[in-house]
């Protein structure tokens, strides 16, 4: 490939969002053919760099060439035009369409026609090229993750794309299918293709690029060949300050403590005559262990997590939990749920009332129904210090806080009740080193303090890391495996329903 | 612990601030309009505001006005704050009346007004109360959105008050919709004679003041709000989410209701079907009063003046519609509401990775 | 035509004839929820229509620009609507409550200083004779049995009905538009994403709601009633809403629903008279029962339609949903 070639050159490209720099003069040159990776942590600027390639967001600075011909930025009808097409990490999908309405909804040049034929013979053509046999009149909806993404990559391809960009592509996937995406992705950089891998996974990134560019807060701080430098050196680049990721140093053999939890044979189905999401789970919790439950997302987590929390009843076997003390007290439950801003924040309420959902009726907060807010006050303003959460004042809104901060917000409130039960779903997900550590480290503090632990989480290497025992869920079965006597890619062919 | 107190009350009082200066706007704006379409403004504002305030008696009857508006507001107040959309104040306010005739034309008890005036309050204000309930249960066990239920309910309270009024409750003689005549003895009593300050007024200012506690000062109401900005959040923390919303829908709708009765009691003293807009008014008042009760009675106040200048300047040789009125309050309620979305949005957009966000606190933001 | 002769007939061309308001105003209000917007401002809009139509007809003496005025001043209607409820980021349902205040007051205000403008230069406000509309039959095809009194010997405005849904459906079903339309309303970051500009689009909906609720105004006014009264439309717009939900927001449903609603009120208005006339035992017992019980069945109908059907209805999912969504 010659080297002279470039696919796409950015010009100081700078963007903030009210006052707050996103990326700072930014520029970026990409050679023609062959796998560009953008790395960075989470936060570093990646994503909204990359929208701004493909025209969904318009900078507040700079120029863009693709193949040498300046692209305006801001629109993403002159990013098509040019061959640039993007794959979200949240595919942007219409569910109850079909896969070709979703395409033609995407890609379609007119207004009135429905099933263009030229656009028919593309789909085709790449569905050969890439030999990924699409059911073209099946609901998005009904696709399982990795299928939705095969549909949104020939989204992008379609319409003459030249340019794609991955971003996170393999979040939502099992081992296996990261190795069929890479080869599908090394095919596509043979054909002459310019693949942008976006990632913030260094050893993935560093096994299926060639040349990569490292983003910090909204900096380049590298652009170049994989080859010249250490992993050791990327991942510094990437973090700044290294962060060591919590891990568990012995995991419990103890298996004589009366369990936390018990979940017998329990089946569940949404609708009345709809089809089961969950079957035949038995599950065991004790206390001073975490349970890690891995899987594909989409394979019943939300079911059993809301299960577990309580928001719905099984519809058949039955869920038993350990009673606390003679008075049948129910035990002390914390749940740090995937969904923060859905089941455990109220945004635009202040940080005080957020940290005393959970206890503003008990006793120090409350007296004859009045709230008494000096004592909320001393309790958040202790809860604020302890868990680190960096805020002016504690009168102010959620909203206005960092994912991050918000939450520790919610680990503080979860945690510092002394749960004797702890069901955490993707604590981590969306949070940048630091924070994820810090999540991470609460957790096992719990499970020193004696706190039952069930983490359903879609990272299967911090999964593994912190977890006494792992289970696989799949299609709403659940499988206990011999974690640790068992290795992570045995793990991953049980979360895609291979046999162990 | 006076100190926080003052703080909250300063708290309502700036919310009101900004609701004001919509206010002046929009006035300013009508009164252009109003030349515009050939009526001298200075002529009309001199109108309006004699017609609103010029007297000890024009003072009284905006007050009032103001009284109605103040319970339907309270009303929609209460119900948005919990985020259940009660629109159905109208109908509400419909039946409260409804009940408060018939208790005090034909089903007098013992005929003493003593008896007679807490009665038909009561049973105005539960009367309202349960046609909220109706529409809550439709909501929540028949899937029915409140905000549907709610305005074709209001349809059915105003077709049965129409059919009661031609049926049992006709005043004799008549062939129109349309009541006796309260007894003199069953009014409201008056607190300043020969005015229309009623003690209907004090009683809804009371009950503002009331729910302003219970609001801002009880679990309750935390509860409540919870529910309403995050019902999702407020069952994940074992909040009884279900019984909160039927208890806040009855709570509005009593207020509804307690509104039509005090209406009918304290100032027009027989009933027709059409006893003004006040439950549609009431979502304004309550938007401009920014859902805190009070800055709804502010809010209220402001309505009641502007109500019964409209009427004056309408009586007036000028004859400007007081449908004027109606149009001042849905462009005060579409500002209202443009102003709300933006600055959440603002102060949502602000806290995107910032650790340390360079935005002040949140108009709402009084815990 | 004796009653007897074809009471069936006759109620079915009441029903179309009532149903089509609602059914021109329900496409509209259609595809703006499926857009994502819900407009509970109908109410308004319809007001506005009925009162520009009149007084225009009664100014210009022709029908055509008196609808014509009543789509424009839908379309406004629409465009403070969408200024509020998708740029503005308000809540729908209470921006859509203020619409119908809006309507309200503006139809009142308008309609008292029409009649005061008029009443000084000596006029009547009742329009000229031929000024508004009358049925069209149209040739050969309304002498078919049946079909022919009930569908083709009707307004203008109803044949435009017609054709305005089945381009309806067209654009729904048959077309990228269509797909587009459905996606602003359940996964507008698909649109954005692949550059449809999402609020441009929501307000092209609404700007078609605000347009076809005005000339279902207009229908109300200048030829049904050739009147206008202060809130005629008395609450047809709230019924459509309560329909589109009911259809399930399908064309065929609302279609359905709205000829069902036509029919029971065209049944209760003929009740209403009837039960007097009539030697119908059965019939003359209702005589005891005040009318207004017919006018509130229209509405307790929609209730009870709602609590049957509303369970199995998921409907577009960002509904009141300003976009861009406010995440952090």
């Amino acid at each position: 490939m010659a080297a002279t070639s470039l696919a796409l050159k950015l010009t100081s490209i700078s963007k903030s969002f009210s006052g707050v720099p996103a990326l700072e003069d930014v520029t970026l040159e990409v050679a023609a053919g062959g796998v560009h990776g953008i790395l960075g942590e989470n936060g570093a600027g990646k994503t909204t760099l990359m929208n701004i390639i493909a025209g969904l967001m318009r900078p507040d600075s700079g120029r863009m060439e693709v193949m040498g011909v300046p692209v305006p930025l801001g629109s993403v009808r002159a990013g098509r035009a040019h061959g640039i097409g993007m794959v979200h990490q949240h595919f942007k999908l219409v569910e109850n369409q079909s896969v070709l309405d979703n395409i033609v909804l995407a890609v379609g040049k007119y207004i009135f026609s429905r099933r263009p034929r030229k656009l028919l013979r593309e789909i085709d053509y790449w569905c050969r090229e890439l030999n990924w046999p699409l059911d073209l009149d099946v609901p998005v909806g009904s696709l399982a993750v990795g299928r939705q993404q095969r549909v949104e990559i020939i989204k992008a391809l379609c319409g003459g794309g030249k340019i794609l960009i991955l971003d996170e592509p393999t979040a939502a996937l099992t081992p296996a299918e990261v190795d069929e995406l890479a080869a599908a992705v090394a095919g596509l950089a043979s054909a002459g293709m310019t693949v942008l891998f976006i990632s913030h996974k260094l050893v993935e990134a560093v096994r299926i690029c060639r040349t990569i560019s490292i983003l910090r807060r909204g900096k380049l701080l590298y652009s170049g060949t994989v080859a010249d430098l250490s992993v050791e050196q990327i991942a510094e680049k990437m973090v700044g300050a290294k962060v060591d990721v919590p891990r568990l140093t012995q995991t419990a053999g103890h298996t004589e403590t009366p369990p936390m939890l018990e979940l017998v044979d329990v089946d569940y189905r949404p609708a009345k005559r709809g089809p089961s999401v969950l079957t035949q789970i038995n599950l065991t919790v004790r206390s001073h262990e975490i349970l890690g439950i891995a899987g594909v997302d989409g394979n019943g987590q939300s079911a059993l997590a809301a299960l577990i929390s309580g928001a719905v009843n099984p519809t058949a076997g039955r869920i038993v939990h350990r009673s606390s003390g003679p008075g049948k007290a129910p035990i002390r439950f914390g749940y740090i749920p995937e969904d923060r801003h859905k089941e455990a924040l109220v945004l635009p309420l202040p940080i005080v009332s957020n940290l005393l959902l959970r206890s503003y009726h008990q006793r120090p907060f409350a007296r004859w129904g009045f709230c008494r807010f000096g004592a909320w006050r001393k309790h958040s303003a202790d809860l604020v210090r302890q868990y680190d959460i960096r805020c002016r004042r504690v009168e102010d809104a959620v909203a206005t806080l960092s994912g991050g901060n918000q939450q520790k917000i919610v680990l503080a409130r979860e945690l510092s009740q002394q749960p004797e039960l702890i069901l955490a779903v993707n604590p981590t997900r969306g949070l940048d080193v630091g924070a994820t550590a810090f999540v991470l480290r609460q957790l096992l503090e719990a499970r020193e303090r004696g706190a039952a632990i069930i983490l359903i989480h879609g990272d299967l290497d911090e999964l593994l890391s912190i977890s006494d025992r792992v289970a696989v869920i799949h299609r709403g079965t659940l499988a206990i495996t011999a974690w640790p006597d068992t290795t992570p890619s045995q793990i991953g062919r049980l979360m895609l329903g291979g046999a162990g | 612990m006076i100190k926080r107190f003052l703080h909250r009350v300063w708290n309502s009082v700036t919310a009101v601030a900004l609701a004001a200066l919509v206010c002046a706007g929009v006035l300013a704006l009508a009164v252009g309009a109003g030349a515009l379409l050939g009526y001298p403004p200075i002529h009309l504002a001199d109108l309006w505001l004699r017609g609103a305030a010029g007297s000890w008696y024009a003072l009284s009857s905006s007050c009032a006005d103001a009284c109605p508006l103040l319970l339907t507001g309270l009303a929609a107040g209460v119900a948005f704050r919990a985020g259940v959309l009660n629109i159905g104040a109208q109908g509400q306010f419909l039946l409260g009346a409804l009940v408060a005739v018939a208790l005090s034309t034909r089903m007098m008890i013992f005929h003493q007004a003593d008896l007679v005036i807490p009665t038909a309050l009561i049973g105005g204000a539960v009367a309202g109360g349960l046609w909220g309930l109706v529409a809550q249960y439709l909501e929540r066990y028949r899937s029915v959105p409140v905000v549907l239920s709610t305005i074709l309910l209001n349809f059915v309270a105003l077709y049965l008050a129409q059919a009661a009024l031609q049926g049992p409750l006709q005043a004799l003689g008549t062939a129109a919709a349309q009541s006796p005549e309260v007894a003199g003895k069953y009014w409201l009593p008056l607190f300043v004679p020969y005015t229309d300050f009623h003690i209907g007024i004090i009683l809804a200012l009371g009950l503002a003041v009331l729910l302003w506690v219970v609001q801002q000062h009880t679990t309750f109401g935390f509860e409540t709000r919870v529910v309403g900005l995050n019902p999702g959040t407020a069952k994940a923390m074992k909040m009884p989410v279900t019984i909160r919303q039927f208890q806040i829908m009855f709570i509005s709708g009593a207020c509804a209701g307690l509104g039509g009765a005090i209406q009918l009691l304290g100032q027009v003293h027989f009933m027709t079907a059409h006893m003004g807009n006040y439950g549609y008014a009431g979502i304004a008042v309550a938007l401009l009063g920014r859902l805190n009760p009070l800055g709804i009675i502010l809010s209220a106040l402001f309505f009641g003046f502007l109500d019964t200048g409209a009427f004056r300047a309408e009586e007036s040789s000028l004859a400007l519609p007081h449908d004027m009125a109606n149009v001042i309050k849905a462009v005060v309620i579409l500002v209202m509401l443009v102003l709300a979305g933006l600055s959440l949005r603002r102060a949502r957009r602000a806290g995107r990775d910032t650790p340390m966000p360079p935005t002040p606190p949140t108009q709402e933001s009084t815990l | 035509m004796t009653p007897s002769h074809n009471m069936f007939t006759f109620l079915s061309r009441q029903a179309v004839t009532a149903a089509t308001p609602m059914i021109l105003a329900g496409v509209g209000e259609l595809v703006g929820e499926l857009s994502g917007v819900i407009n509970i401002g109908i109410e308004g809009t319809m007001l506005m229509g009925c009162i520009a139509a009149y007084t225009v007809t009664g100014v210009s003496g022709h029908g055509t620009v008196g609808l014509l005025a009543a789509i424009a001043a839908g379309m406004v209607m629409a465009v403070i609507f969408a200024a509020a409820s998708v740029w503005g980021r308000a809540d729908q349902i209470v921006a859509g409550t203020a619409m119908d205040l809006l309507g309200m007051g503006l139809s009142g205000m308008v309609w008292m200083m029409y009649q005061n403008w008029r009443e000084n230069l000596g006029f009547s406000t009742a329009l000229l004779h031929g000024s508004g509309f009358s049925p069209v039959p149209i040739p050969v095809l309304h002498d078919i049995a049946y079909l022919g009194p009930v569908l083709f010997d009707q307004y203008a405005l109803c044949y435009i009905t017609i054709c305005l849904c089945v381009m309806t459906w067209w654009v729904l079903h048959r077309t990228r538009l269509g797909l587009i339309i459905c996606a602003l309303g359940d996964a507008p970051e698909a649109c954005h994403a692949a550059g449809v500009r999402v609020r441009l689009g929501r307000s092209l909906c609404l700007l078609f709601a605000g347009a076809s609720s005005g000339a279902a105004g207009a229908y109300l006014s200048i030829m049904q009633t050739h009147a206008f009264a202060t809130n005629m439309t008395g609450g047809q717009g709230f019924v459509v809403l309560a329909l589109v939900i009911f259809g399930r927001w399908k064309l065929p449903g609302l279609i359905g629903g709205c000829l069902f609603f036509g029919l029971i009120n065209s049944l209760q208005q003929t009740l209403q008279t009837a039960r007097y006339t009539s030697q119908n035992t059965a019939l003359h017992a209702l005589t005891h029962v005040p009318f207004q019980f017919f006018q509130m069945l229209p509405y307790l109908a929609a209730i009870m339609a709602l609590a049957i059907m509303s369970r199995k209805a998921p409907g577009p999912r960002y509904i009141n949903v300003p976009w861009p969504e406010a995440k952090t």
